[in-house]
């Protein structure tokens, strides 16, 4: 045989007993039961093989410079696990596998209100409390399970919140079973940690909030679906002998265009609900601040209620740092004396971001998220607001109430917020708090929030 | 003859086979945060899966890998089968573990983009010869447009770069320092602030608002613009027939006659669209491994 084939065979058996040797590895315990000291004798067999001039300079250093590279790979590969976890933290805590197959996250969130009121005819008392104390867990297991259970101990009390199960096996949509929010108004489905104003406007009392039932949604790039089926809030006495009521809702939003800076928003939701045997049903809300206890509006037990019936209607519009939202929601209740009543109230907002900043618009949920300041010094936000509940419609007159609020925040960080709310209260000569304050109250009332999560 | 115990010892056997025979196609791509890009990959390696019945899978899998070294590591080991990434590190596993470039992404809309190196107006810098003695903000030792490009159109223009532990610290006066802000909204508020003198975006970042406020842009200006690079890259492992290569091209370049398209592919990065490799891909690939050799040859 020529030289030249010979150190062309000789080539090419050591770059096939190179690449077979260092490149098909096919478990990490393969890789692991090579001897560390291989890679050497490989080099030294490449030395002696060039020194006796069976390979040239040039290929002396090829499968130099690929025998080292490869060497440095497998020494990193027996220092590193397939197996590890992402661990992140902001605050919180957030682990999961790289799978995606198990996820595991803590988190929580604080609110210290202070509010100082300017009474007119009722005494009100300046007041300060712990808003929100929630502790929360959520997570997932094998891929497609997922549970959230999130308390709220503000107050002393254990206040279950968001507590479910989720199944996101089912192509595009996510199923939750427990209790969650039915799907109904911007405002109530903006978390209270991304809310414009201390508290939400008076009109989310009609809203039908949190009960336990199945609930599921999906989106689109354009639009959000999300409908429940629920029983009754998680603390209905269920001791009580008669039959639990139940209810359905449906929401739908559309937005147009979405972007970081610009968005315009509209939703649509229906909710109906078929009452308990016991058929009784109050609304009654507090003048937008939680610390004081009278509830100026406020319908008393409405005896006799077969069905309630809500409709809202959603918009906002984001343009840059200025927004806008607007919302008005009616509700009709059937009684058994076929003289059905209706509710309805409306807020609209408008809030300009002093730093640049726009409101973050999270179309695949159809809801406001978190302000991230632009600066390291933080964000300010200005923000107006008009309210209206009317609870007055024939023999019932739970009075109607207008609230008026300026508001000034500042974004510490994206996880710190400080708030300050200055607003005027104007309730009519029936917003009494069902006779147990005095009515056509006008007060008003400076209120502070210091708020973190995490 | 009692049949039953046969039948019975059949049906276990059949489960166990059929459980054996399971064969999963496998999306990846290097994540620091697997919980969310499992929920953004999912449906497509469903979809992938689905369609790929007659090359034996039969469901779709998501394993994301936590830096490039694992993403290297399952590639040779063939534990994946589709990379969705960047052009940096699809040379970087074609390199290292002869993964094949299949076609380029529009990831979130966009087909393309190039970094911008940019200073404050008021700042006396003209040109890369004023860098000397500065401070540049990348953003993060993995990101393409923000580390690896603008770093390696520093190191082209002869400047030698030296890594700050701090953004108060100096280079010396014959080098440029760096430093990784990790968000954005960092480099361009250090810019702005003078903490650093100089920045470095990819064009989309510049005019997004909240990486880079209107009110700072109208004081910065631009320093140099780098060559433009596809936005995203899918890449298959080694040793994949051909037949299923085409098959894999042909379902992504045709998604939008599934009618899950808008569902899938609004998760999958908010891909606009697939599309074949540039003619230029070539000469893009030798530019990118030019960079990734003198980023990596001259930066620890």
């Amino acid at each position: 045989m020529p030289l030249i084939s010979k150190k062309l065979t000789l080539s090419m058996l050591i770059f096939v007993c190179h690449s077979q040797f260092f490149i098909s590895q096919t478990s990490a315990k393969e890789v692991n039961q090579i001897d560390n000291d291989e890679p050497k004798s490989y080099l030294q067999l490449l030395k002696v093989l060039h020194s006796n001039k069976t390979i040239s300079d040039e290929q002396f250093q090829t499968l130099k410079k690929h025998a080292e590279d490869n060497a440095k790979l497998l020494e990193e590969d027996s220092n590193d696990q397939d197996d590890d976890l992402a661990i992140k933290t902001e605050g919180g805590l957030e682990i999961s596998t790289y799978d995606g197959k198990y996820a595991f996250e803590l988190s929580g969130r604080l609110m210290y209100d202070l509010t100082a009121f300017s009474e007119d005819i009722n005494k009100l008392g300046n007041d300060t409390s712990i808003r929100k104390a929630y502790l929360g867990a959520e997570g997932k297991l094998d891929y497609d399970w997922g549970y959230e259970l999130t308390i709220d101990f503000a107050g002393g009390d254990a206040d279950i919140k968001d507590a479910y199960i989720s199944y996101s096996g089912q192509t595009g949509w996510l199923w939750k079973f427990g209790n969650v929010k039915e799907p109904f108004s911007l405002s109530e489905l903006t978390s209270s940690k991304y809310s414009t104003f201390l508290e939400r406007p008076m009109l989310t009392e009609l809203a039908p909030g949190r009960s336990l039932g199945i609930n599921t949604s999906t989106y689109g790039s354009h639009w959000t679906l999300a409908a429940s089926l629920t029983s009754e809030a998680w603390d209905n006495n269920p001791d009580d002998e008669g039959d639990e009521g139940w209810g359905t809702s449906v929401r739908s939003t559309y937005s147009p265009w979405h972007t970081d800076t610009q968005a315009l928003h509209f939703g649509l939701a229906l909710s109906y609900r078929d009452t308990d045997d016991e058929q009784k049903i109050k609304f009654d809300s507090r003048p937008e601040t939680n610390n004081t206890d009278i509830k100026y509006v406020n319908t008393g037990k409405i005896k006799h209620v077969d069905k309630l019936t809500h409709i809202g209607l959603e918009t906002a519009w984001i343009e840059g740092a200025f927004s806008v939202q607007a919302e008005y929601m009616f509700t009709e209740l059937e009684r058994e004396s076929d003289t059905d009543l209706s509710f309805s109230g409306w807020y609209a907002t408008a809030s300009w971001f002093l730093t640049g900043e726009s409101r973050d618009y999270k179309f695949k949920k159809g809801a406001f998220g978190r302000i991230k300041p632009y600066s390291t010094s933080g964000a300010w936000e200005i923000a107006l607001r008009y309210s209206a509940l009317d609870l007055n419609d024939q023999d019932i007159t739970g009075g109607s109430s207008s609230i008026s609020t300026i508001g000034l925040n500042w974004y510490i960080n994206d996880r710190m917020r400080t708030m300050l709310n200055y607003a005027i209260v104007d309730n009519d000569e029936f917003a009494d708090d069902d006779g147990d304050s005095l009515p056509s109250d006008n007060p008003s009332y400076f209120q502070l929030r210091l708020q973190m999560d995490f | 003859m009692n049949y039953l115990p046969i039948s019975l010892l059949l049906i276990i056997m059949l489960i166990i086979s059929a459980k054996a025979g399971a064969k999963a196609f496998v999306i990846s791509k290097v994540s620091d945060n697997p919980k969310k890009h499992y929920a953004y990959l999912k449906p497509m390696a469903d979809y992938l899966a689905k369609n790929l019945a007659e090359f034996g899978y039969t469901e779709g899998k998501v394993l994301m890998a936590k830096n490039n070294r694992q993403m290297i590591r399952y590639l040779r080991k063939k534990k994946v089968d589709l990379v969705t990434e960047t052009i940096f590190s699809g040379v970087l596993f074609q390199d290292k573990a002869n993964a094949e470039f299949l076609l380029q992404k529009w990831k979130k809309g966009l087909s393309s983009y190039e970094t911008i190196i940019f200073v404050r107006k008021d700042s006396g810098i003209n040109s890369f010869e004023d860098f000397k003695g500065k401070t540049i903000a990348f953003e993060d030792p993995g990101s393409t447009s923000a580390f690896y490009v603008p770093a390696a159109m520093l190191l082209k223009k002869g400047l030698s770069l030296e890594k700050l532990d701090s953004v108060r610290d100096k280079p010396e006066s014959n080098a440029v320092g760096y430093i990784f802000s990790n968000e954005e909204i960092n480099t361009s508020t250090w810019v702005h602030k003078n903490l650093v003198q100089i920045g470095a975006l990819n064009d989309h970042d510049w005019n997004k608002s909240d990486h880079l406020p209107k009110s700072f842009r109208d004081d910065f200006k631009i320093i140099a613009i780098s060559q433009k690079l596809p936005r995203g890259i899918e890449l298959v492992r080694s040793g994949m027939s051909i037949e299923l290569k085409n098959k894999i091209k042909s379902l992504l370049l045709n998604i939008h006659d599934s009618p899950d398209a808008d569902f899938i592919l609004e998760r999958y990065q908010k891909t606009t669209k697939f599309e074949a490799l540039d003619d230029n891909i070539e000469q893009i690939i030798k530019y990118t491994r030019n960079m990734l050799t003198l980023v990596n040859s001259k930066l620890d």
